[in-house]
């Protein structure tokens, strides 16, 4: 899934372009969020003990109404607009990915009924997670909960990552949230991450700026692309041997995948035959998405009290008191989304005061990663 | 090397209990001019400005531009182990990563240190264009401490206009509705009692009234609180520090109808 290894090759390589934030400081901003990447999270974790899982009198799963119910509401009461965006035809080449992810839910199928024969319970955990598969069923589901309770939903034409960013790129919303390091390769300008975790976990959001992670790799946005590809991306698979450092390595020496191929020892490095790294460059570069002038209503409306009521009680046996306690939870939040932000009038200005305290020791001593190429010049830009 | 004597310390104490719950951390700047601070609150809707001029400090060295990064709750600890008669020294040096305040007895008989470690804060430094205000209203700081606690306890928000008969506050709740006029007043004993409205245009403005009791914290700073609004900016609430500066809180507005704003 994703991009292998980016998050921790940023961390060492591009420690200022990653930037924690507290939950509540998104309040009031627009949100796209990966809605398949979330449905999926919620199938594994929520009410989940075993093989049993959260389910309607017709024993119909319903973990993932559950965890989409619950946390969407979370962002709204913190003033946060979400909208979800699904996927839509996954692009030729990912196929490939998905056959193999396939193959993987089945032997972790087999394994299970070996586990469930054994009895035993990790293992029962372990693989009845690993055959967790978001259906159609579970979309709609998802995609009719949303409309009742008055959050937006788009349907991407492909992949819902490259709609997110084609939606923050226009401008239409703040950021994306997504856990998928993807959406930095598709050029989102603002990334968040763990946005959607559940409150007790109380890990803080983590904000990337694609922006700051070039200026910081000092690449451009094709040869950070070609970087992804070569760290091993969902489109094709990536040269045994070379992962994120040695690619960055390559990307700096080469300037680009041609180069590299060009340069490289090939007796070391195995190319895949027929690789096709051309097309999945292009895939993130032009991936199919709504043009801008296509108007995509982003409308967040009153939730539907009756809808939701007959929908999640009446349908899918949720507690009717639990309900309609949520749905007033929603209404108040919409009267707390009126608050304006002070950035709205106010435009941040370059400071120009020197902390006391020097950065550069303390970077070193709470990474203790080798960031060998500090940067030269000691002008310490304060944003 | 930086070495501030404030005289008066029990205003140092008095600045930090009015802003250390609207904002956790924060950096102070100093310069030539003066020790100033500017943050943001977490969810970035209120932003408190405080400045302290050079010229109020017994004794101000600055040798150059520096911004120390405070917990403020950390600082407010501190700081209340002053005496409210005691003369505050604030000291860093270049390059440490501590603060040191003393404190001085009046008498001179008692001298304590504390030292305080700083951080690292990446805050944004937000430009604050200078603005004619649609309105200005200045009245009792005590008087608008009042209605803001009053109010506070019938709704969530307020809305704030301004008229030329003077400044209504009213908000409304589960319970009921609540207005109060404060009327145009010169006519006082003492000039700090009077209510001063002038006013360009007629605003009228809605605003969280958990914020607005935030920064009447700052009420012992001064005995005036001048609230300047225009319909399409945040509120200003000010309290003057005597002689010395500042201290001023900025809420954005609460908007109606939002739905058609294509802000992301």
């Amino acid at each position: 899934m994703g991009i292998k290894g980016l998050t921790k090759l940023l961390a060492d390589n591009a420690p200022k372009a990653m930037k924690e934030q507290k939950f509540e400081s998104y309040f009031g901003r627009k949100i796209a969020i990966d809605a398949s990447m979330s449905i999926y999270q919620f199938l594994i974790v929520v009410g989940r003990s075993g093989t049993e899982m959260l389910t309607n009198e017709a024993g119909e799963v319903t973990s993932h109404l559950q965890g989409m119910f619950t946390r969407t509401i979370r962002l709204l009461e913190a003033g946060i607009k979400p909208v979800y965006v699904f996927d839509g035809k996954p692009p030729d080449l990912k196929k490939q990915e998905l056959a193999k992810r396939y193959s993987k839910r089945a032997d972790a199928t087999e394994d299970l009924s070996d586990a469930l024969e054994a009895g035993n319970k990790e293992d029962i955990e372990k693989f009845s997670k690993r055959t967790v598969k978001v259906t159609k069923q579970h979309n709609d589901d998802c995609k009719k909960l949303l409309r009742l309770m008055g959050v937006p939903v788009i349907e991407a034409p492909s992949e819902a990552e490259a709609e997110c960013a084609a939606l923050c790129k226009a401008d239409k919303v703040y950021a994306v949230a997504s856990e998928d390091m993807d959406s930095l390769t598709f050029g989102a300008p603002r990334f968040l991450r763990h946005l959607m975790d559940p409150s007790s976990k109380k890990i803080p959001v983590m904000e990337f700026e694609v922006s700051k992670v070039l200026e910081e790799l000092n690449l451009t946005m094709d040869q950070f692309i070609d970087l992804c590809i070569l760290s091993g991306c969902d489109y094709c698979d990536s040269i045994r041997g070379i992962g994120g450092q040695t690619a960055l390595k390559l990307i700096r020496q080469h300037g680009s995948i041609e180069h590299i191929l060009e340069n490289i020892n090939k007796e070391r490095y195995q190319i895949p035959d027929d690789w096709p790294y051309q097309e999945a460059r292009r895939l993130f570069k032009e991936p199919s998405v709504f043009s801008t002038d296509e108007q995509l209503e982003l409308k967040w409306t009153a939730p539907d009290e009756e809808g939701l009521i007959s929908f999640l009680v009446n349908e899918n046996g949720f507690n009717s008191d639990r309900i309609t306690k949520a749905i007033e939870k929603i209404k108040a939040a919409k009267n707390k989304s009126s608050q304006g932000r002070l950035e709205s009038f106010f435009k941040p200005v370059v400071g120009t005061s020197v902390p006391v305290k020097r950065k550069e020791t303390t970077e070193k001593a709470e990474k203790g990663t080798a960031n060998k190429k500090a940067k030269a010049g000691g002008g310490k830009k304060k944003k | 090397m930086l070495e501030l004597r404030l005289v008066q310390g029990s205003l140092l104490k008095k600045v930090l209990e009015s802003i250390k719950d609207l904002v956790n951390d924060a950096n102070f700047d100093c310069s030539a001019t003066g020790f100033s601070l500017q943050a943001m609150d977490s969810s970035h809707v209120a932003l408190v400005a405080l400045l302290l001029r050079s010229e109020g400090f017994e004794h101000y060295r600055c040798d150059r531009n520096l911004s120390m990064g405070m917990n403020l709750g950390n600082m407010a600890k501190m700081l209340k182990c002053a005496g409210n008669d005691d003369i505050i020294t604030m000291k860093a040096d270049d390059g440490s990563d501590t603060v040191t305040f003393m404190f001085e007895s009046p008498t001179q008989d008692k001298i304590s240190d504390f030292e305080m470690k700083l951080m690292d804060i990446d805050s944004e430094h937000l430009g604050i264009p200078e603005a004619e205000y649609h309105a200005i209203v200045r009245m009792p700081s005590s008087e608008f401490a009042r209605i803001c606690k009053d109010l506070s306890s019938i709704g969530d928000t307020v809305v704030i206009s301004v008229t030329k008969e003077g400044v209504k506050f009213s908000t409304r709740g589960d319970i009921g509705t609540a207005n109060v006029v404060c009327r145009q007043n010169t006519t006082v004993d003492k000039p700090e009692d009077a209510t001063i409205v002038e006013m360009n245009e007629p605003v009228s403005l809605t605003f969280a009234l958990r914020y607005l009791n935030s920064f009447t914290k700052a009420t012992p700073l001064s005995n005036m609180v001048t609230i300047s609004l225009s319909s399409e900016l945040p509120v200003v609430v000010e309290y003057k520090i005597a002689e010395m500066g500042y201290i001023r809180f900025y809420l954005a507005p609460k908007i109606e109808d939002d739905d058609e704003d294509n802000k992301p």
